[in-house]
Formats: structure tokens, sequence, C-alpha cells
């Protein structure tokens, strides 16, 4: 029902599995980073695929699954720590249906399927967000808080304010599937 | 707020008729669709609200370790708090932040922002908060080893709250009480008949201390029931009842936070205000705690539960969780979507105006200010069928007047409250909405309009027609219908734009036969059984901006 969102063909990349890159985004170590298809990364957004554990070859720093959105100037970058006296990036795994809200910065170490972020949050390193879960518009996760799955949380620091409904799975496919189909080339 | 349809739930109100929408109640007898439950044996729409709840589970939400509830029973009776984490999880008790566990290596902040986790390992360990900075050692709670906190911690968080003197009162208060309960107990299943059908039957503990406030307490006057011979009865007991010494005086305790003097001296001396514990800090707990800052102890993480939901009225389960850790799937789940059509409203004139103002379709603030008074605007209803039969469906605008409301010759702006001051129309006659299929891949969506009802050309005149109408149907594609209304708003009105609808859908209700199985005995085709099924909703549109406003509104854009 509602109405498309239109993109300028000379901004958005798309992949052969549907992914809709644009190319006003920062992404850094593109090798390091895999997209799982149908997934829309907006202008502005800076991901940081290059910040790997001390190494040489390629690893996978950035994972996002299928029909995910990265919103405009949000910034993913993986989560570091000095263990043993060395310090160290680590992964950042993103699932499927998961949208981040603009200027979400994210340092997560996971965040499951079916997972809205809403805009201008904090995701403080290593926190872990489980299957079905909300983060609010403005939310301050300190690091390496755990969000379980269907709940709701908010505030600054992000707290538990409530568990969400047992359609919450449907709801959030339903609608990351409508978003990607609504981002629409527009012609020029 | 953008347009949005609600379902009603009559659990509220013995009425199936929903509130008007400018009721107070109203908006708590509508809820989203996704909200809402559906009981088949019942044939009936429940919510959150009138579901009974029962716990099947529960879990730490920091460590997500799940707790089942036999251990939880048990601990109930071992005195140990048992809705809280016996691990590892801990609360900032200012901030109410996970805590995490350090160690007390030199504080070698690399930019400043964070403690390096774990980084050497030098003991002693203590609780520190990554938000507010608050750590444990402010209040002596410190640790050899960094594994096994649940013992140490929750045991010196144990001993401190079992010697609190609010605990000691009430175990005080429980071993005063305790020959009475059992005495109560005795009597109530020695004479169950009594219990249960006497309103007035009162129990030797009510009575005791009732009996018992009445002394401590002139001017209180003691419960009497009104039957006399109760009273009576129940004279004996209320006589055995000695009288309860306290503890501790409260006027003259010496621990913080119970009032009295050590707190005025506490106050009295008090230089910053941030030596005190905010009022969020303190009432978590269920005994007093201290008003100074630096006495307040780390929280244990209280569990959360899952969740199973039955049917109110015939004990059917709605919901059943699995029983997997953080698993978002259900053994039971039946839930309104998969029964009733699916409603979206969407207001085009507004929408357009909106996207021309922003050049985005996101919803802002500014659509409120788009709904002027005195115009008329055309919407849309988008149907969506869950069901894998057609269905079709009618809607029809809900009077307002509640009946039987008192309808003297009261004053005139009363009666021209109630009535809302302003007209909806709606496609007066039934539409069909086509069968929900597990895929839908239309390349056109021209393929699937169903001219059925018309001839060829008579199809192909009302599609450009449709162009231009406004009430009515205006586009089928897959398991969608959307159909098109239109509100005209009165030159004085303001305030929410919003109404009650009614909708009617008929589908068949029995399994239809096989297609084979009707070619191989055409006798058996017999017609399919109709059942017509009908719920409310509340249909929001927005906030209609009256005409003064609306002008200047016009100017700034
Ligand atoms: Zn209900
Ligand atoms: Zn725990
Ligand atoms: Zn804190
Ligand atoms: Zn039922």
């Amino acid at each position: 029902m509602d109405p498309p969102i239109y993109y300028s063909t000379a901004e958005f990349i798309e992949t052969d599995t549907g992914n809709k890159v644009s190319r006003r985004a920062n992404i850094s170590g593109p090798q390091n980073i895999i997209l799982g298809g149908k997934t829309i990364i907006a202008s502005g957004a800076i991901i940081r695929g290059d910040l790997k554990r001390a190494g040489p070859g390629h690893s996978v720093v950035i994972s996002l699954g299928r029909y995910c959105l990265v919103s405009e100037g949000c910034i993913v970058r993986p989560p570091y720590k000095t263990y043993r006296g060395t310090f160290n990036y680590y992964p950042v795994k993103i699932g499927d249906h998961v949208h981040i809200g603009a200027n979400t910065v994210v340092e997560a170490a996971t965040i499951g399927n079916y997972v809205e972020i809403g805009k201008n949050c904090v995701i403080g390193k290593f926190t872990i967000i489980k299957d079905c879960a909300r983060v609010a518009d403005g939310t301050v996760v300190p690091p390496n808080t755990v969000v379980p799955a269907l709940s709701s949380f908010a505030g600054s620091p992000g707290r538990f304010v409530g568990d969400l409904p047992e359609s919450t799975q449907e709801v959030v496919e339903a609608r990351t599937k409508q978003h990607y189909g609504r981002f629409q080339p527009m012609e020029r | 707020m953008a347009p949005n349809v609600s379902y009603h739930c009559p659990c509220l109100s013995d009425s199936t008729v929903p509130p008007p929408p400018h009721h107070l109640s109203s908006s708590s007898s509508f809820h989203p669709l996704h909200e809402l439950f559906f009981c088949e044996e019942c044939d009936a729409i429940r919510c959150n609200t009138c579901v009974s709840v029962e716990v099947s589970g529960y879990y730490c939400p920091n460590c997500l370790f799940e707790v089942p509830s036999a251990s939880v029973r048990a601990e109930k009776n071992r005195r140990v708090l048992p809705y809280l984490c016996a691990r590892n999880c801990f609360l900032c008790p200012c901030c109410r932040n996970t805590l995490s566990v350090v160690p007390s290596d030199p504080p070698e902040t690399d930019d400043g922002r964070t403690l390096p986790v774990s980084a050497v390992g030098e003991p002693p360990f203590f609780l520190y908060c990554n938000y507010c900075r608050w750590d444990s050692a402010e209040v002596d709670i410190t640790f050899e080893k960094p594994t096994g906190l649940a013992g140490t911690c929750t045991a010196q968080l144990q001993k401190f709250e079992d010697s609190a003197p609010d605990s000691l009162e009430f175990e005080r208060l429980k071993e005063h009480f305790e020959p009475f309960l059992l005495r109560a107990g005795a009597t109530s299943s020695l004479n169950p008949t009594t219990s249960a059908h006497s309103h007035h039957h009162v129990n030797p503990v009510t009575a005791a201390a009732s009996s018992a406030l009445a002394r401590d307490i002139p001017g209180v006057a003691k419960y009497t029931p009104a039957q006399s011979t109760s009273g009576r009865r129940s004279k004996g007991a209320r006589d055995e009842m000695p009288e309860y010494k306290a503890r501790v005086d409260a006027s003259s305790s010496k621990g913080a936070g119970l009032g009295g003097e050590p707190d005025v001296e506490f106050m009295r001396r008090l230089e910053t205000v941030s030596e005190v514990a905010s009022l969020e800090q303190r009432w978590s707990s269920s005994w007093a705690v201290s008003l100074r800052l630096s006495d307040i102890k780390p929280l244990r993480m209280p569990l959360h539960s899952r969740k199973s939901k039955r049917c109110p009225s015939c004990r059917h389960i709605l919901i059943k969780p699995e029983q997997k850790a953080q698993s978002v799937r259900y053994k039971i789940k039946l839930v309104a979507a998969n029964y009733i059509p699916a409603i979206t409203v969407s207001m085009p004139a507004v929408a357009e105006r909106r996207a021309t103002l922003n050049g985005q379709a996101t919803a802002s603030a500014a659509e409120a200010s788009l709904i002027q008074a005195g115009r008329s605007y055309p919407f849309h209803l988008a149907l969506t069928n869950p069901l894998y039969d057609p269905v079709q469906v009618r809607l029809q605008v809900q009077r307002q007047l509640p009946a039987g409301a008192p309808r003297g010759a009261d004053d005139e702006g009363t009666e021209k409250a109630r009535r809302p001051p302003f007209a909806v129309t709606l496609p007066n006659t039934a539409f069909p909405i086509a069968a929900f299929a597990e895929a839908w891949e239309y390349e056109d969506d021209e393929d699937m309009l169903d001219d059925d009802e018309f001839g060829p050309e008579r199809g192909a005149r009302e599609k450009d027609a449709r162009k231009n109408k406004t009430v009515g149907v205006l586009e089928r594609r897959a398991n969608v219908t959307i159909v098109g209304g239109e509100v005209l708003i009165g030159k004085d009105a303001r305030g929410e734009l919003k109404f009650n609808m009614l909708v009617s859908y008929t589908y068949r209700s029995d399994d239809p036969l096989a297609e084979d199985d009707v070619k191989a005995t055409p006798s058996r085709r017999n017609v399919p059984e109709m059942k017509t099924f009908s719920f409310c909703t509340i249909v929001s549109l927005g906030t209609i901006v009256p005409r003064e406003e609306s002008r200047s509104v016009n100017v700034d854009l």
C-alpha cells in the first residue's frame, strides 16, 4: 500500500543477488564483507570491513543476511578489546531481516534475525541482540549487553521495557520484504 | 500519527458494539491486529487483556540461562529469593545497566571510554558499570576470582538482605502469626462448606489481626461483619492472640534508611545532593534501603518468564512457546492475523502532499497538519485475505450514538459534540478478496483484475472509470483488494479524524472437497456452507486542522 521509495540508478549498484549499495556509502575492506542478498546499504553509511583481526589473508569481518537495511549515516564497526595483552578486532554477524535506522552506530558482536534497531542509537561493543528484538530510536545500549529474543529495549542506558507480540517474526519479515519491494529505481 | 486501523476485542464490556471513538475507553478496547489471538473453539477474537497467562519457564535475560520452574518453586521454600538469577548477573544500583566483572589492574584506558576487560587479571575483582562507572569496591564487595560470583556475591547480598532490620522483623512477624495461620488452615479444611458459602465468614487470622489493630491503635474500629453469628464463633480465636512486640522500636532505630534520628543526622551533615540515593535506586527493594548512596548494593538480575496463553472462556491453548532457550517459535500459535483480513489505510492526497513536502515517504509531523476542516478527502483501505478460500467482505460505518444513552433535551453543545463532525462514505456492496496462496508471483498486476461481473467492453470502460472513482473497489491483486472511501469534514470540525467500522466477511466453512473427489462422485458436489464472521475496527485517519490554523499552514507551505 505504501508508495515506492525511488532511488537514482546512478547512485545505487545492484548486485546479482539483489543487494543495492549506494555509491555514496563508505565501504572499507569490501573483500571482508558479506551481504546475503536483497540488502540495502544507504548513502552515507560507513561499513568498516578493514578492521580485522591481525594476520594475513581474508577473513569475514562483517556479515549481513538477506533483506537487511543499513540506513543513511549508519556506522557498522567491528568491536575490539585487549585480551591477554593483545589488541584485537572481533567480527560482526548480522542475521536476516534486520533494519538499522539512520545515524545508528553498531559495534555489536551478533545481531539475530528479524531485529529492528531505531535511528540515532548506539549499540555498544560486543552487544548480543537475539531474534525478533527491537531497540527504540535513540537508545544507548552499553557494551556487553544481552538483548533477549522478543524483547523491546529503550532508554539510556538501554533497558528492557517490554515483551514483543508472538507474531513479531511475521510482522518484521513482511515489513522488511515490503521495504525492499518499495525501493525502486527512478529512471532518468 | 500515520493513518492506521485497530481491531476490537469485546472483552472489556458486555456489549459487542465498541465504544465510540471519542470515548476514553476506546483506546483500550482496540488493538493492532498482530497483537490479537483467535480461539477456533469460541470463534472469537481474544486479546492480551482477556487471555489467561501461565508461566511455562523462567530465564535470565542476561546470561540467558534457563531456570526450570521446578527449581524456582524449590528455592521459594529455601528462603532464597527465587525469581533472581543465581549466576554472575548483577545490575548497577545507579543506572540498572548490567555489571561486568573486572580485575583491579591499573586503569589503562585506551581512549578513556572503557576499562579493558580482563586484560591481565589481577585480583581482587569487582563489579563494574561500563555505563555510569559505579563499581562494587565502593561498597566493599570484591572477589578473589572472576568466576563463581554466584556463591560469593549472592551470599554476601543474601547475608545483607537477611540481616536487614525489615527482613528480621518480617521473620519475627511470620513466627508470631504461624500458629494462627495453621489454625486458619485447619478450620477452613475442616469446614470447607462454611467458608465457601458464607459470605460473612471471618477466619481467625482476620479476626485476630482486627482485634490487635483495634487494641494498638485507638480509634480504629474492629472489623465486625454484619452477621453476629460468625462474629461469635471467631471470638475465641481472637482472644488468644498475644500482643506482638516489634524487634526494633522505629523511633530509636540505629540503622539508616529507617527514618528516625540517624537519617536526620545524615541529612544534617549532607554536603552534596549526590550523597543521597534517589528514590528510583531505593524503591525496587522490598526492604527499606539506606539513604546513603555509598551503602547501595548491586541488584541481582530479575528473571524473565516465557508465557503460555489460554482462551478465557473455553481454556483452549492459544499460545504455547517452545521450551528451547531463546526460541521465537511456538508449538501452538493461534493469532488473529491468520483468521481475519488485515486492513491498512492510507490517504493518497495527504501522502502525495507529504511526499512533495520532504521528498521522502517517511512519516513526518507535517502529515498531521495536512487534513483540513471543511474539505473532503478520499482514503484507501487495503484488505488482505489470510484464508486459503476467497471471501466476500462488507464494510459499514458503525453509528456513534451509544444505544440507551440518556438523550434528554439537554444543552445543544453536548449533543453536538457527540455527533461526529464528519461524514464517512464506504462501498455499500460486498466485494471479493481472492484466496491466499503460498507464492504470489504475478508478472503483471493487471492480469489479476477480475472483471467477471461485467462484459468485456464494459470491463474496459470500468477500468477507465476506476481511475476517477473514489468510492468502491479500486484494485484487486493477489489476495489483496483495495477499496476507496471518502470522508467529508465539517467546517467547524477539529480533533481526531477516526470512526468505527464494522467488517463482515463470508467464507466457506467446511473443508472443500478435493478436485478429483468432486469429479469422481458428482453427487457429492453439494453447496458448501457459507459462514459470516463480523468484527469491529477503528480507522484513524489523522488530526483535523481547524480552519483558522489551516490557512496559516497553507502560507507556510
Ligand atoms: Zn480481550
Ligand atoms: Zn544470569
Ligand atoms: Zn551504572
Ligand atoms: Zn475459546
